[in-house]
């Protein structure tokens, strides 16, 4: 049946939850473009057939005739076969485009999470334009921010208390923080500055105690 | 801008002034503008002047905590003033990164709607171009170069559609909740019969597309 796979694709990212990403389905991907390269075989064979049709049906005319009733038939049906081709390659095109815009879309919202790296275990999710994609896009920001002189990827929820209580999970030795330097060893509890903390946190070097 | 103080509430007249006061503040301007950004579907107009004035107040807060904390002046006050800043500064980041997601999500649909695109930033502006480069690109590489020719559009689904029929669009018609700081009377709403009564410091949820210009016009705020 036509446009199956690329509804599959579809549902596929449908079902997913929504901000989580699952591997980039290449297989079924390659299957529905190989689909529409299939449709527009067939669609350029039946506006070739439908053109032949219209110009017997012209030389007929000329010669005071009409066309023949199976020939009517046949232009009708080679009429709707090529609508039917044409409306498939649409779905499939669709569907193709709101599986990548979609993935796109949270390849995006990752990049606020975790800034400029992506983890390993969901970057070999990705395929290779949406890495290529998402490191374009980081740049963007970036240079947006950089621009402006400020930067958005911290404070993402509103601020209680300027000091944070934080548990330092990897060994980095000693930092210069705004107010003070501070030991990053591990296991070490620090009360920082909000600000200085959070950038700590979203690449997994500190954990938020909550007291 | 604070009119309706005149009907029928002059018995609080200092209060109404300490209130209007409060609301002309920039700190309260901001929060407004952020609250509308957050809650409006679709991109508002950038507060440019807004934004620079309370760049400067940062500038000048963070200064002050400096000279502070350098002064040895009591930490309480140092870290309520430290509190006071962060708010602001949290307020502006969040301000900016809403309208950077509202770009990210609808940059196809602002390009070409003149309205919109006119409501950037300079900088936005040129974030947005940059999005609707790297977006090209991606959906060109993955999807459209695969194509026919005449399916290869990011914009319309195949060259025989007349307008760009594929490009996402944020929801008009949402409910949005809304307060008007005073009243604006009998309001007719596009789709209902009755008009509804818009009272000061009343909550109201209405179709975003409905209020639309009485938003523009800072007439009334999303909540």
């Amino acid at each position: 049946m036509y446009g199956k796979k690329g509804s599959e694709l579809v549902k596929e990212l449908a079902s997913s939850e929504p901000g989580q990403l699952s591997a980039f389905n290449n297989d079924l991907f390659a299957q529905v473009i190989d689909e529409c390269t299939g449709h527009l075989h067939h669609l350029g064979s039946l506006i070739r057939k439908i053109e032949e049709l219209k110009k017997i049906e012209e030389i007929k005319k000329l010669n005071n005739q009409e066309l023949e009733e199976s020939e009517k038939q046949l232009l009708k049906a080679h009429n709707s076969g090529a609508l039917i081709h044409h409306l498939s390659l649409l779905r499939n095109k669709r569907c193709l485009m709101a599986y990548v815009y979609n993935r796109a879309e949270t390849i995006r919202s990752l990049g606020w999470a975790v800034e400029r790296v992506l983890p390993e275990e969901i970057e070999e999710k990705l395929s290779g334009s949406e890495k290529e994609y998402f490191k374009n896009h980081a740049a963007s920001l970036q240079s947006y921010m950089s621009e402006l002189d400020l930067d958005l990827a911290v404070d993402m929820v509103p601020p209680k208390d300027p000091y944070i209580k934080v548990r330092v999970l990897e060994d980095i030795g000693n930092v210069l923080l705004s107010d003070q330097s501070a030991n990053l060893a591990r296991h070490a509890i620090l009360f920082l500055r909000r600000t200085d903390a959070e950038q700590y946190i979203s690449q997994a070097i500190f954990t938020l105690m909550l007291w | 801008m604070e009119t309706g103080a005149q009907d029928g509430s002059s018995g609080y007249s200092t209060m109404d002034d300490y209130e209007s006061l409060i609301s002309t503040t920039d700190a309260e301007l901001l929060k407004r503008a952020w609250q509308n950004e957050k809650a409006a579907p679709q991109i508002l107009r950038f507060e440019a002047a807004l934004i620079q004035r309370s760049r400067e107040q940062i500038k000048l807060m963070e200064e002050t905590v400096g000279e502070f904390t350098r002064n040895g002046i009591d930490p309480l006050t140092v870290s309520l003033y430290q509190m006071d800043l962060d708010r602001t500064v949290f307020l502006l980041r969040s301000y900016l990164r809403t309208r950077l997601q509202k770009i990210e999500k609808y940059v196809f649909h602002i390009q070409k709607t003149a309205e919109l695109w006119n409501r950037l930033s300079r900088q936005e502006k040129r974030f947005a171009e940059r999005c609707i480069e790297d977006m090209e690109k991606h959906l060109d590489q993955s999807v459209l170069s695969k194509l026919p020719s005449s399916y290869k559009s990011h914009l319309k689904q195949s060259s025989s559609s007349e307008e760009d029929d594929m490009v996402p669009e944020p929801r008009l018609d949402t409910y949005v909740i809304c307060r008007s700081k005073r009243f604006l009377g009998a309001f007719q709403l596009d789709d209902r019969q009755f008009p509804v009564n818009i009272e000061a410091d009343d909550l109201y949820a209405l179709p975003y597309k409905s209020i639309k210009p009485l938003v523009e016009t800072g007439q009334i705020d999303l909540v």
